[in-house]
């Protein structure tokens, strides 16, 4: 296996020249990978374009579909925004922040004989700049903007690519399969992909 | 150390923000270079003061300030005629800071979060031209009911305040799209919610409900629903304070579900008075009627499949079963649930 020579990227599009040298190998190498992404100095005027955001949820923006291997996409959150406790589909997670921060709350699987319902396992808030990394085996995880004043946006990286994933209820540890809709695609609004995302649950 | 302002090539947008400043002089501006002056970007200086040469670009439409240490907003603003949207986030500004007029200003968006707010000035509640309001992590300790004259408004973002109750006066927003309550110390929702016919979205999360009413069914256009962080209740839970009924009540019980005929030559007018205020049993196929005495029954309703949320309503008695099911059996200690159709409630999120 090539070792690659971990240059920090200059820009979003350096950045994505990396990703794909990386990724034409079969076996992903997480710290090299994670290692990367927060070398990327985030310039707002590299992904303005990618940024839509919406009033009332969060937004998932694709950037680049990766040779098929991975899935690159910014989220944009506005105040007071979060997600379900959701999984991965044993996929590798990578979330960079650009702009603001979240807060990550890490859950276990849930226990069917548990009847308490899911606990938080730990929590973190992420800085500008930072990547974390997640998949099923870590565990589960909510990811939110719990500021209200200021906006937040992601950079995440996922292999190889999904579009469903399990989302949990935290009081019964039900989970519920839902499909992963885009509100834009390479900067070009796409309103009419498909019928409601039910991801954000 | 300054750096040279920034425009754009129209010379309507003037970007000043993160340039140390503690004042700005525009005197070096002509009067025509002034007017052009449609958006002004202040935010994340050192202002402690409201730079008074601000007031005289009079084709001002937006201003953000945000990020500075202004206490007060200066009467000199009024100037601005045509200010509609004004930022001032993660300032020190509280109720006191705001010019007596400026309930005047034609302003449509009104930000300012992260501030020392602890209530809601008269000023902003007699702007009927504000479609956006918001107040987001002052510390509001409610809501007051005159909020119901800000009849423009359609978002309305009050998360992360002190806030215990909601009034029901906030029903009568009907143009409200996005409501944000989350991260307050809210107890129990408003029946009358429901008349909120253009809400798109009603963030809720980190609060202290146990239940929600059963009114909230009948938001059809409601798409984003946050109640995770809240103590919802998971199992049916027997109301241990249901009080049995009055000898008068239930002598009005039986005048009332028996249809039983009378008039002023046959009671006297209290006990006339008493027996229009019988409510009917929300269950349909109960033709009862109660008075006092009636029972909190929380009912879990299935939304879409997914979740189960525990909604409450009143019933005559413990005996009478829930309209949202159709199987009296089927209530009390089962939660096999009747589902609410998938169209009526498309994203709740929860736990």
């Amino acid at each position: 296996m090539e070792h690659t020579e971990l240059v920090k990227p200059e820009s979003l599009e350096d950045l994505i020249q990396t990703l794909h040298k990386i990724f034409e190998s079969d076996r992903v190498n997480v710290e090299e990978v994670q290692s990367i992404m927060e070398s990327y100095e985030s310039k707002p005027h590299e992904w303005m374009k990618y940024a839509k955001f919406d009033q009332y949820r969060y937004t998932r923006n694709l950037v680049n579909e990766g040779n098929g291997k991975f899935n690159l996409m910014i989220l944009c959150w506005g105040e007071g925004h979060g997600s379900s406790i959701h999984d991965h589909t044993d996929s590798h997670c990578f979330l960079k922040l650009l702009q603001g921060q979240l807060k990550e709350t890490l859950f276990d699987w849930p226990d069917r004989r548990l009847q308490g319902g899911m606990t938080q396992k730990s929590q973190r808030v992420l800085l500008e700049n930072q990547c974390a990394y997640i998949n099923d085996s870590i565990g589960l995880h909510r990811v939110e903007n719990v500021s209200h004043t200021e906006t937040a946006v992601s950079l995440h990286l996922y292999s190889p690519p999904f579009q469903t994933c399990r989302t949990f209820d935290q009081r019964t540890g039900h989970h519920n399969t839902v499909r992963m809709t885009f509100w834009s695609k390479f900067g070009e609004r796409t309103p009419y992909e498909s019928t409601v995302s039910q991801e954000n649950n | 150390m300054a750096r040279f302002p920034s425009m754009d090539e129209k010379g309507s947008v003037l970007y000043l923000s993160r340039l140390h400043l503690e004042d700005l002089s525009l005197d070096h501006l002509t009067d025509s270079k002034r007017q052009q002056i449609q958006q002004l970007h202040l935010n994340y200086n050192r202002f402690s003061f409201f730079p008074p040469s601000v007031c005289f670009l009079s084709n001002l439409e937006y201003l953000d300030i945000s990020n500075n240490a202004l206490t007060v907003i200066p009467d000199d603003i009024m100037r601005l005629t045509n200010l509609k949207t004004f930022v001032a986030k993660n300032n020190l500004l509280n109720e006191f800071s705001f010019p007596k007029e400026f309930e005047r200003m034609q302003i449509e968006t009104l930000n300012l979060s992260g501030n020392r707010f602890e209530d809601i000035p008269m000023q902003f509640l007699k702007m009927t031209t504000l479609q956006s309001l918001s107040l987001g992590g002052n510390r509001l300790k409610n809501i007051p009911a005159e909020i119901e004259k800000l009849t423009s408004l359609e978002m309305l973002y009050l998360g992360g305040n002190l806030i215990s109750s909601i009034p029901p006066e906030v029903a009568d927003l009907t143009s409200l799209r996005y409501l944000v309550l989350c991260d307050n110390r809210i107890q129990s929702i408003p029946p009358q919610l429901n008349k909120l016919h253009s809400l798109l979205s009603l963030s809720l999360h980190n609060n202290l409900l146990t239940f929600l009413p059963r009114e909230i069914l009948s938001l059809v256009h409601l798409q984003e629903l946050s109640l995770r962080g809240n103590p919802l209740v998971v199992r049916f839970i027997k109301d241990m304070t249901y009080d049995p009924p009055s000898l008068m009540e239930l002598a009005g019980r039986i005048v009332k579900s028996q249809n039983l005929p009378f008039s002023s030559c046959d009671l006297p007018s209290n006990l006339i008075h008493y027996l229009n205020l019988a409510s009917e049993c929300p269950n349909p196929k109960c033709a009862g009627v109660y008075f006092d005495s009636c029972v909190r029954h929380i009912k879990f309703v299935d939304f879409c499949g997914k979740y189960r949320l525990p909604l409450m309503h009143y019933l005559c008695s413990p005996q009478c079963s829930s309209p949202c099911s159709s199987n009296p059996q089927s209530d009390a200690e089962s939660e096999e649930e009747n589902s609410v159709p998938a169209d009526r409630l498309q994203r709740v999120l929860l736990g």
